[in-house]
């Protein structure tokens, strides 16, 4: 593994970032406008006001906000890789001595710090907003974030191996961002069939988590560890999953 | 026939490895097949080291094949090369270290300058940062492109993008540059100055395969010429030997005559 290499591609790839507007919007500004308009929608609800009349809507939502962002990686991802391989940029860096480790370490690298850009300013927004979590725990959350993210990317590997154009990258990458979305960040208040689905959806173990340290459950509970562990399994075996395919089918 | 005359130079196992002696490149038996297509079909052939050679041939000849088997972008189905002595089946990081590839398609990242596409590459070589400087300086003068690099590759002509193209290819000082139609879209006059910038890649002593559909860039800048058709080597030598054996005033008449003569004999 060469640093340096490496750090030349995460500096294109945030360089990328501040200088296409669209890449831009995704990532950063769609985050804080969506917490801002679900705080804006949500923070004079409440959901329970006889047996917790302090807790709003937006307070149930925000840990699922979290996650939320974390899931658009998937479509920034498989869009890039898909962009790149389509203008032969793929190619090209596979005629230097670039190692597919080192190529793939930027990936996880950038999102990864994307991630963490994101979670902060969703963070900051909702308890402007008046959310009023337990922050005590914000650590762990950004660990689970930072799982859920290497998550994302595998799957936008995954989208990019299958998609043949930027176009249908965008498309396809919704099958996997719809049900995280949707299923797992309890955006949708849990149903008996839903809580079956978001046992397979690890944006589902990451909402449960950041929820737990938010509603100040201490961190010597195994249940948040569990819930990490798990999180941390299924997305490095995503993420070992995306890489090999996208080696092998993906990068033609 | 000129396969015959190269594959028998090759019937000396010794030729096959040559790290040290005279040939750059040396391809033996190479096969490239997709699926039924035979794309390159039992190329022979060596290219000296500091040759500028010039690959020629009709579209979908192979020559573009050829050049993604040299740089480890495909696999050969049969046969083998050798790219400054290592096997492009085994040795392709020693290969990656030698090389500048610049493809067909003009491969730039769109929303970086010039300067910054040509650091990057030069990071990717892992080149030392002092050298990247130095080096994207000395071929942004050479080509005359230190204003343009300053400016977002999508901002550029088609003919930029090309230069920026090809500047890429040769930032990490490559000992071998695969050249695939590097002038493709650029206007006569662009086109000139490239030649002149490929011609002094000759002066530095480089190994330079260049595969072109301008008859002329290759008559003016090679070396030698290989033509091949259907993944065949059909004609190879001296621009000046082609023109001599086939009774031809230029290159392009000799081109037409041997690719021409094997669609009338249907081969």
């Amino acid at each position: 593994m060469n640093i340096q290499k490496i750090l030349a591609l995460v500096k294109v790839q945030l360089k990328k970032l501040i200088r296409e507007p669209a890449t831009l919007f995704l990532m950063i500004l769609f985050p804080a406008m969506l917490t801002f308009f679900f705080g804006l929608g949500f923070v004079g609800i409440i959901p329970d006001p006889i047996g917790h009349p302090e807790v709003t809507q937006f307070d149930v939502m925000v840990p699922g906000l979290y996650a939320f962002v974390c899931i658009f990686i998937i479509m920034t991802v498989a869009m890039t890789f898909s962009e790149d391989r389509e203008r032969g940029l793929l190619r090209r860096m596979n005629t230097t001595p670039l190692s597919s480790g080192e190529f793939m370490g930027s990936h996880v690298i950038t999102n990864t710090f994307i991630s963490v850009i994101q979670v902060v300013i969703v963070v900051g927004l909702s308890f402007l907003m008046g959310y009023k979590g337990d922050i005590g725990g914000l650590g762990i959350a950004f660990i689970f974030m930072i799982f859920l993210s290497v998550c994302s990317v595998g799957l936008g590997l995954i989208t990019a191996t299958i998609a043949k154009t930027p176009g249908a990258a965008t498309g396809i990458s919704f099958i996997f961002i719809m049900p995280q979305m949707f299923l797992g960040t309890y955006i949708i208040p849990p149903t008996g069939v839903t809580q079956v689905i978001s046992m397979f959806l690890p944006s589902a173990y990451v909402t449960d988590g950041i929820t737990m340290l938010f509603n100040g459950v201490p961190l010597t509970n195994p249940l948040i560890w569990i819930k990490l562990a798990t999180v941390a399994l299924i997305s490095v075996a995503i993420v070992i999953v995306g890489i090999q395919l996208f080696k092998k089918y993906g990068n033609k | 026939m000129v396969i015959k005359e190269v594959s028998t130079k090759l019937n000396n196992p010794q030729d096959i490895f040559d790290p040290d002696g005279e040939n750059a490149i040396i391809i033996k038996d190479l096969v490239k097949k997709f699926d039924d297509v035979i794309a390159v079909n039992g190329l022979n052939l060596e290219i000296k080291k500091g040759e500028l050679f010039g690959l020629l041939g009709p579209n979908g000849a192979g020559k573009t094949t050829t050049i993604n088997v040299l740089s480890g972008l495909l696999k050969p189905s049969e046969g083998t090369a050798y790219v400054g002595g290592y096997d492009v089946r085994n040795d392709l990081k020693k290969i990656k270290e030698l090389i500048g590839v610049c493809p067909q398609e003009a491969s730039v990242f769109k929303f970086l300058t010039g300067r910054e596409n040509i650091e990057l590459f030069g990071n990717l070589h892992g080149m030392p940062k002092k050298k990247i400087k130095e080096r994207t300086n000395s071929l942004l003068k050479l080509a005359n492109f230190t204003e343009a690099s300053k400016r977002k590759a999508k901002g550029y002509s088609g003919g930029m993008t090309r230069q920026l193209n090809l500047l890429i290819a040769l930032i990490s000082d490559p000992k071998i540059a695969f050249l695939d139609e590097p002038t493709v879209g650029m206007d006569a006059r662009a086109r000139r100055k490239t030649w002149e910038f490929i011609g002094s890649l000759k002066e530095q002593n480089k190994t330079v395969i260049l595969t072109t559909h301008y008859i002329e860039e290759a008559e003016a800048l090679s070396d030698r010429v290989g033509i091949i058709d259907y993944g065949e080597l059909i004609a190879l030598g001296t621009p000046k030997e082609l023109m001599e054996k086939h009774d031809a005033k230029n290159l392009e008449e000799v081109f037409l005559k041997i690719t021409g003569r094997r669609i009338m004999e249907g081969i």
